[in-house]
């Protein structure tokens, strides 16, 4: 029903009245939906705690900024609550999001002092301790809840990851599929589900102390998901890449990315896999299909 | 051509004035700085460099840092500390089970550079060059080789000189001394 008011909107009037009225109505239907069942309600106060800092305030140090929000009209996670903060009572509290589903990864940061995404992770409403929100913890901070994630997706770009085969000359991209039976389809799961957002890393202590020459267990569990493909060729060239005593071997197994993963991944172990094929203890199995076979 | 091949020299000799005017119109955008110092460049030419002083500057950088990636091959050392922390498992029992001088010197030898390995760790992870300056990680390294060598010596003279690593062990933990010497 709504679609169709702005569609109607949007074909009578020109594109920027029509752009305001449709902001009108989309508001009005949200404050309506939000405000009339719990109108009668007495409000349920919850205090969020969160750390502010801004570059446009020169030398003023970062500190907690105390924000008390009714839980009866609010969404039940975090995001939520920061969503109804930013346009309710501080529009300059600054944080990342997008998806709100937990797919996209933006919204990492520390609540309640654990790494996890804001946009799953519930409000307790009953407690009345204040909830603390933190940027990634050891991160640069760029603004409030905004880490500077460069060097992050700088490492990551260092693994190539992408597929990389010997014979491209032979095989034309795009012509035909690679093949991969199911077995080796299913040694990716549990790797490509990862959606970078950084919580693992930089729940890592290794990491913290190291971050411009130990990878990190979110880029390490990508390193081996692109080492352990059976459709990728240079296995070899990516492992030799991780020989060094910092990329992986800073790894202590202290097991905090596994613990925090909001996504329910292992990259404790994807490192711990990608350990033994170094020293060999383990090997790469050969694929078990021909990948290349619809080439030719 | 010519004229921006000396555009480009110019600019890169304006750098300095480049930083003084973001730090003084944090606002604007990048590529406005970059333009008005060009056309600045253009109108007055390398003269305007030297009118800079050299204040105290905010580091801009427009490109990512580029970091020093770690050289060298760790995986035989890793490889190596495996095994030895496996080894550790069966060393440990054997030595105190059926001591003897060569079980001894095994058990010496594997739990000093069990340790020193893990000492190491500790010493690259908290005294980083970046926190606590180039010396300090050095002498910390160093001290940690003499105290290991220190260490396996003596266990060593004890080994040869005395009733032994594993003997030692025992005797000290003997309510009183007498037991452990009756069965040594």
């Amino acid at each position: 029903m709504l679609v169709n008011e702005a569609r109607q909107v949007l074909s009578r009037a020109s594109s920027l009245a029509a752009r305001h009225q449709l902001r009108a109505i989309s508001n009005t239907t949200q404050l309506e939906q939000q405000a009339q069942p719990k109108a009668a309600q007495e409000p349920q106060i919850k205090k969020f705690e969160i750390y502010r800092w801004s570059p446009d305030n020169a030398g003023e140090k970062p500190h907690m900024q105390t924000y008390e929000v009714n839980m009866r009209e609010c969404g039940p996670m975090v995001l939520d609550a920061l969503i109804k903060i930013k346009n309710e009572i501080d529009p300059t509290l600054t944080f990342r999001r997008s998806c709100r589903e937990g797919i996209c990864g933006s919204c990492a940061m520390n609540i309640g002092g654990v790494n996890t995404l804001a946009c799953i992770s519930k409000i307790d409403a009953t407690s009345s301790k204040p909830l603390k929100v933190y940027p990634l913890p050891h991160m640069y901070v760029v603004r409030d809840l905004v880490p500077d994630m460069n060097n992050f997706y700088e490492q990551y770009k260092n693994i190539q990851p992408w597929l990389q085969r010997k014979n491209e000359a032979v095989e034309q991209k795009g012509k035909a599929q690679y093949l991969q039976s199911v077995e080796d389809r299913s040694k990716l799961d549990g790797l490509y589900e990862c959606i970078l957002c950084a919580c693992c890393s930089t729940a890592c202590p290794s990491y913290w102390w190291n971050a411009e020459k130990y990878l990190g267990p979110a880029v390490l569990m990508q390193a081996y998901r692109w080492i352990i493909d059976s459709r990728d060729e240079n296995s070899v060239e990516r492992l030799s890449k991780l020989k060094d005593p910092f990329s992986v071997y800073r790894c202590h197994t202290i097991m905090n990315c596994t613990r925090t993963c909001p996504k329910g991944l292992n990259p404790g172990r994807a490192i711990a896999e990608i350990k033994k094929l170094l020293s060999g203890l383990a090997s790469k199995p050969a694929p078990k299909m021909e990948t290349a076979a619809l080439h030719k | 051509m010519l004229s921006s091949v000396l555009l480009r020299g110019v600019g890169r000799s304006n750098a300095a004035s480049l930083i003084k005017s973001v730090r003084l119109s944090p606002l604007k955008a990048y590529s406005t700085i970059v333009a008005n110092t060009q056309r600045q460049a253009l109108t007055k030419p390398i003269v305007l460099a030297k009118q800079v002083a050299p204040l105290a500057m905010r580091q801009i950088s427009v490109s990512a840092p580029r970091m020093a990636s770690a050289s060298g091959n760790h995986t035989g050392l890793w490889t190596l500390e495996r095994l030895v922390s496996v080894g550790l498992l069966a060393v440990i029992p054997a030595a105190f089970a059926a001591p003897s001088q060569v079980l001894d010197a095994l058990l010496a030898i594997s739990v000093v550079i069990h340790t020193h390995w893990g000492v190491e760790a500790m010493i690259v992870d908290y005294l980083r060059p970046g926190v606590v300056g180039n010396v300090l990680p050095k002498v910390a390294h160093i001290a940690l080789i003499i105290i290991s060598v220190a260490t396996l010596g003596g266990l060593f003279y004890f080994i040869k000189n005395d009733i032994g690593l594993a003997n030692g062990i025992k005797r000290f933990w003997a309510i009183k001394g007498k037991d452990s010497e009756n069965k040594a």
